[in-house]
């Protein structure tokens, strides 16, 4: 689980609450073995690519910055990081995956659930219902599937 | 060089001139920190050049920018210097047009278009559109669609501009998710951006302004619960 700042000491700064056990309990429920990041919490690193860093010129200094990060989830020896964070998914996925050759899998903590649910499909009468309630909608906005698009 | 004025009302950076007695100079900023002598530089460091007075030397270089305002050495200060605020205040001075990157043209972009990447209306409404047809029909999920504009819906969803631009598939998790919880939930149609790049680029104005949409999507849509993914 890495902590984005903003959820957590930021959140904590701000609101007087940070969301560090919300996550790790969700979390637990979809994966058996759970690991902790040290330092985490409070004290976590930020991944390297918060505050617009991401979209930041600085490529360099921002792999450099995630270097510390990198090494975290290396020392976990984890398959997988958590990251409920855009910025952070983005910066472990697709960049420090690669520069530092960690080998792990990184998803968001709403695809986790979603890849962990085993999904019902709706009754008959629901789907009736949702048909109808999309197809007022479609009209409304005047949105048509099969129209030929550019 | 010259002889530097210290006070309150000279410091773009609204530092108090006691800030240099407050700060122990201690560097417990700087040793936590992932990109101290990048530049030269550390929080420890920029502490001081506001202190001292050195503020357009501050705004003016790229340690601002390269620090990613993740607030663990204001956290871990013992003194509660407020380094983050500072290091925002920073971003704040640059003038607009010298803002690296794209964070500025999208707040720009945003407020003219509505989301960071100026998708359109029409665009972004087909787009929903298309991918509801793929779970409904192909994917396992019989009956889904996307909730535009639903008036009384439990959940208001903000949508990130870069995933309708670049990863429209990765909307399909809470969708998922929705479908499975049989939730009560919608977009809106316009303004749907959940991303506020104002934060970053130290624009309290913008923010404030794409805050405020917000706001005016729960009151019109009379939504309970706001879910902003970022």
């Amino acid at each position: 689980m890495h902590d984005p700042c903003n959820y957590g000491r930021k959140g904590f700064k701000t609101f007087g609450h940070g969301y560090f056990e919300e996550p790790r309990w969700i979390t637990q429920q979809c994966c058996e073995n759970y690991v902790e990041m040290y330092p985490a919490k409070m004290n976590n690193f930020c991944c390297g690519a918060g505050g617009g860093a991401w979209a930041m010129p600085y490529e360099q200094e921002r792999i450099f910055y995630g270097r510390v990060k990198a090494k975290q989830i290396k020392d976990t020896g984890a398959k997988m990081v958590v990251a409920p964070c855009h910025n952070c998914r983005d910066q472990i996925m697709k960049s420090l995956d690669k520069e530092y050759g960690l080998g792990v899998e990184v998803k968001y903590l709403w695809e986790l659930v979603a890849d962990s649910l085993i999904v019902e499909p709706w009754s008959e009468e629901e789907i009736k219902a949702a048909n109808k309630l999309r197809d007022a909608q479609y009209e409304r906005d005047d949105v048509d599937l099969d129209q030929e698009w550019g | 060089m010259e002889a530097l004025a210290i006070n309150r009302k000279e410091s773009k950076l609204r530092v108090a001139p006691e800030w240099a007695d407050v700060c122990f100079t201690c560097g417990t900023c700087a040793g936590g920190c992932p990109v101290t002598g990048v530049d030269g530089m550390d929080p420890r460091k920029a502490v001081r050049m506001a202190a001292l007075g050195l503020d357009q030397e501050l705004v003016d270089s790229r340690f601002p920018w390269i620090c990613t305002l993740c607030g663990r050495c204001e956290y871990a200060c013992p003194q509660g210097v407020e380094i983050l605020k500072m290091m925002r205040k920073a971003r704040g001075l640059r003038e607009r047009d010298k803002v690296p990157g794209p964070i500025h043209k999208g707040v720009v972009m945003d407020l003219e278009r509505g989301n960071n990447l100026g998708i359109p209306r029409d665009d972004f409404l087909f787009l929903l559109a298309d991918l509801a047809k793929e779970m409904d029909e192909d994917e396992g999920f019989p009956g889904f669609y996307v909730p535009v504009d639903k008036k009384g819906a439990n959940i208001l969803l903000t949508v990130n501009s870069k995933e309708p631009f670049g990863e429209p598939d990765d909307m399909k998790f809470w969708w998922r998710i929705f479908y499975a919880a049989k939730e009560d939930w919608t977009v809106p149609s316009e303004n749907w951006e959940g991303v506020n790049w104002g934060l970053f680029s130290g624009d309290d104005e913008s923010m404030k302004i794409f805050v405020g949409r917000i706001v005016e999507h729960l009151e019109r849509l009379e939504c309970k619960t706001l879910l902003l993914p970022e």
